[in-house]
């Protein structure tokens, strides 16, 4: 089968899952014990008119098979629902915070990339080595450690103690400087969260790449590339990542779409203004049109994460069929 | 198909997916006074006549007016309303409207707007004032542009308490008559009277007002941001590190304030609050607690000291008596708890065994996000276990607590914390009245008692405040008692500021009257 029939057979199959953790997440949340109006009215005796205009306005005063195909109907036709926690439509919520989330988990998918695949390799070359140890070390450590937690170490020693980095936002509340400068201070903001978000992922891709190196480099080709007198810097390239790519590949895909569900912490630690807050804030608040639409979206982004690694594999690796 | 060797090398190379790091430029304005807030969550509304939540009513209380605000002495000061008189029976009250005072549209405020406000708003969705107005059954009327006469059926003694901006802001009425009020697009842009205007509002990051130059004030600052910090250990950080400027105790960890109060670039303002009690409640309609040797039994060992010193880090004062010790005129030295039950294990076992307690494991139940009540459950259980009586803590998500509290019914103490609102008759009536409706925030505890439930209604009405002192009184004798709640502590605040700031916190509520708020040179 070509790739293209491979890629559509892929999406097709997407659908009736979608459609099940639609179904799944409205059910799990509707059974939650708690009623969520009670959530929503304050901390005070709200009146018992007031209380029923707002379930009212929820739609809550509907049994829950109406309320899930009311919703399903909903989504077919490609409306996210309305959020009175926020008092606007999902989809435009979502959309006003995508780009934060983009740019933050982009980044550190990007950084974790790089530098895990960098690691791997420098650690492999001298298996054993100061460097390999010191890799490994840092990789279990880093892997060890909760991002919201470290997010918190990074504030206390960045912001509070050294006074070098900002704590909370996207971007300076009291006027940003234009040009490059402006630039320059975005940055200030974003490295914080970035670095706590990859950390994880540096630790999780520099293993894979290690050990995937290691195999390679003692392969009877890379011994044959030797003997021919290639460089060390080809063989790396060349020979060993492109055939620990698929792995390493394997890996980055998988997690890009855990990296979004994963950036909700992060983003929270940090004031992040990203749909991983929102999904938290969504939480906290009952907020279920929104809670629902997020859920799906990061599902949405785990199958689609899954289908392009399983392509890019297809295409690095011939013997995948 | 098949990747060549280049092609190979050059995805590798562009592997990571390519992100703009650009952050958007925003124009710099020199000098320009600014002062940032921090907040918790993003508000659900703007709209204050929607809403009691705490973000909302900080934003709102610089965008909107009441008639009147209240000193740290609880006295009425002008706002919107610059004069008022009641009728000596409290039925009738009569505000005179401040003259030139425009909307942030530029259109001129009247007396229409504050009877279409209290009529078609405040009557029908304001959280708390809603209620008030329908039980006292009040009429509002504009007799001329600058005048409003707000009658009664029946007197109200925190009348004026409610009228304050977070009870009753005046909204434009050329902005709602005639709209969906809860859909109106100015909840989230509103129009109001006060010192500042609404400019922007972020999702997720910040709220943004700037001066309004119209106001009938003169406001201190140029700009006023509301940060959304989500995490209240980062709020204290925010500001030690001087992104942030102020914020309010609520938002802020107990933990962390002694820490703050060190903090030289810091100022503060310690005790001067709205009172809050926290009480522990107990079912009495079931299991031990039923008999009221029981509680009275719990009281004596109840170690209310530790909780202040280890629950609230020294920001609290430990339970006086049925309504705290926050309202200082109301008190009752005879018969406080500290006189009525001294430390003794030993009458408290002896209470047990006469209220026939064989040793059955009490369930105490609370919000689980609530820390304090954690750290308060885990002294009780100590306290308790003391006497022998076995206890299960069992912490519940909000919701999930509010339907075992409230709804089933299902504990035999429950630990909550109710705010006054500024009167005991606002917020503190609630947790001895009989109350079988379910609601949350009310008395869960199945206590019923007409002469309390009479003495209630009163001191809600009467008012002259030496009576209503009687009366507060003669229910202090009886519910300190009887002790359906036992009030573990009063809540004590210290609201934070950088020294720069000058001119805060005039109020009783430290969000109010932030026009006359500055930055030093």
């Amino acid at each position: 089968m070509g790739l293209l029939g491979y890629t559509l057979r892929r999406l097709l199959h997407a659908v009736p899952l979608l459609l099940a953790v639609a179904v799944l997440n409205f059910v799990l949340i509707a059974a939650a014990p708690g009623d969520p109006v009670t959530a929503l009215v304050g901390d005070f005796p709200a009146p018992p008119d007031y209380v029923a205009k707002v379930r009212l306005d929820y739609g809550l005063d509907q049994p829950m098979p109406v309320r899930l195909a009311r919703y399903l109907g909903h989504l077919a036709r490609g409306d996210l629902g309305y959020s009175f926690a926020n008092r606007a439509p999902v989809a435009s919520l979502v959309a006003e915070r995508l780009g934060a989330t983009l740019k933050l988990t982009g980044t550190a998918l990007g950084v974790a990339s790089l530098l895990g695949v960098a690691l791997g390799l420098a650690a492999a070359r001298r298996a054993g080595g100061l460097l390999d140890r010191a890799v490994r070390l840092g990789a279990t450590a880093a892997y060890a450690m909760p991002e919201f937690w470290l997010g918190q170490l990074f504030i206390l020693a960045f912001a509070v103690w050294l006074g070098w980095l900002p704590s909370q936002g996207d971007g300076p509340l009291r006027g940003a400087a234009p040009g490059w400068a402006g630039v320059i201070e975005g940055l200030r903001y974003l490295l914080l969260p970035a670095t706590a978000l990859a950390l994880r992922y540096i630790a999780l891709i520099a293993r894979i790449t290690r050990a995937r190196a290691v195999e390679v480099l003692r392969a009877e080709f890379v011994l044959a590339a030797r003997a021919r007198g290639a460089s060390e810097a080809r063989i790396l390239l060349d020979h060993v990542l492109r055939n620990a790519a698929p792995a390493v590949l394997t890996v980055i895909g998988y997690n890009a779409g855990f990296l979004l569900a994963g950036s909700a912490l992060t983003e929270t630690v940090f004031g992040w203004p990203g749909i991983g807050r929102l999904l938290f804030d969504s939480i906290a608040a009952r907020d279920t049109p929104t809670m629902l639409a997020i859920l799906l979206m990061v599902s949405a982004t785990v199958v689609l994460a899954n289908l392009v690694t399983d392509v890019l594999h297809r295409l690095l690796d011939r013997r995948v069929a | 198909m098949s990747l060549t060797r280049r092609a190979f090398t050059t995805l590798a190379a562009a592997a990571p997916v390519a992100v703009s790091l650009a952050a958007t430029p925003r124009p710099a304005q020199a000098a320009e006074r600014v002062a940032v807030l921090g907040i918790d969550a993003d508000p659900p509304t703007l709209n204050l006549a929607l809403t009691t939540g705490y973000a909302s009513g900080d934003i709102g209380a610089k965008l909107f007016e009441g008639l009147l605000w209240l000193d740290r002495q609880w006295n009425p000061q002008p706002s919107l309303a610059t004069t008022w008189s009641f009728t000596p029976d409290g039925r009738e009250y009569r505000f005179t409207l401040r003259q030139g005072v425009v909307w942030h549209d530029g259109k001129p405020f009247t007396a229409a707007d504050v009877v279409f406000t209290f009529n078609e708003v405040l009557a029908k969705y304001h959280p708390r004032t809603a209620g008030m107005l329908k039980t006292v059954g009040a009429k509002v009327t504009a007799p001329d542009p600058q005048t409003v006469v707000i009658a009664l059926e029946k007197a109200y003694a925190p009348f004026l308490v409610q009228m304050s901006v977070f009870e009753a802001p005046i909204l434009p009425a050329h902005i709602y008559a005639g709209t969906d009020i809860q859909a109106n697009p100015a909840n989230l842009a509103p129009i109001g009277t006060g010192p500042y205007r609404f400019a922007g509002f972020a999702r997720g990051s910040a709220v943004t007002l700037v001066r309004n130059e119209h106001w009938w004030g003169k406001p201190g600052l140029d700009k006023l941001i509301f940060q959304i910090i989500p995490q209240a250990a980062n709020r204290a950080s925010g500001l030690e590190t001087g992104e942030v400027d102020a914020i309010v105790d609520f938002y802020l960890p107990k933990p962390d304030e002694p820490r703050l109060m060190q903090n030289p670039k810091l100022q503060f303002r310690k005790g001067i609050n709205i009172p809050a009690v926290y009480f522990a409640m107990y079912n009495t309609s079931r299991g031990v607690f039923a008999d009221k040797r029981a509680r009275q039994a719990l009281a004596h060992v109840i170690d209310r000291q530790r909780m202040v010193a280890q629950v609230m880090n020294g920001l609290a004062r430990p339970g006086y008596g049925a309504f705290g010790d926050g309202f200082g005129w109301l008190l009752d030295a005879e018969d406080r708890y500290d006189v009525k039950y001294k430390h003794d294990p030993a009458a408290a076992k002896a209470l047990l065994a006469a209220a026939g307690y064989k040793g059955e494991t009490v369930r105490l139940v609370h919000d689980a996000a609530r820390p304090q009540m954690r750290a308060a459950a885990a002294i009780l259980r100590d306290n308790l276990r003391a006497i022998g009586m076995p206890m299960e803590i069992v912490a519940l998500e909000r919701a999930v607590q509010l339907d075992t509290v409230f709804k089933k019914r299902d504990f035999d103490i429950t630990l909550q914390s109710y705010f006054s609102a500024g009167d005991p008759a606002i917020g503190y009536h609630r947790i001895y009245e009989t109350n079988d409706s379910g609601r949350p925030f009310t008395n869960a505890s199945g206590y019923s008692n007409k002469a309390v439930d009479a003495l209630f209604a009163e001191a809600a009405t009467a008012p002259d405040r030496d009576r209503r002192a009687v009366l507060y009184r003669k229910l202090q004798a009886i519910l300190n008692e009887d002790l359906p709640s036992f009030v573990l502590f009063d809540e004590e605040t210290a609201d934070f500021a950088t020294r720069r700031l000058t001119g805060l916190w005039p109020a009783i509520d430290a969000r109010d009257q932030w026009g006359g708020v500055t930055l030093a040179s």
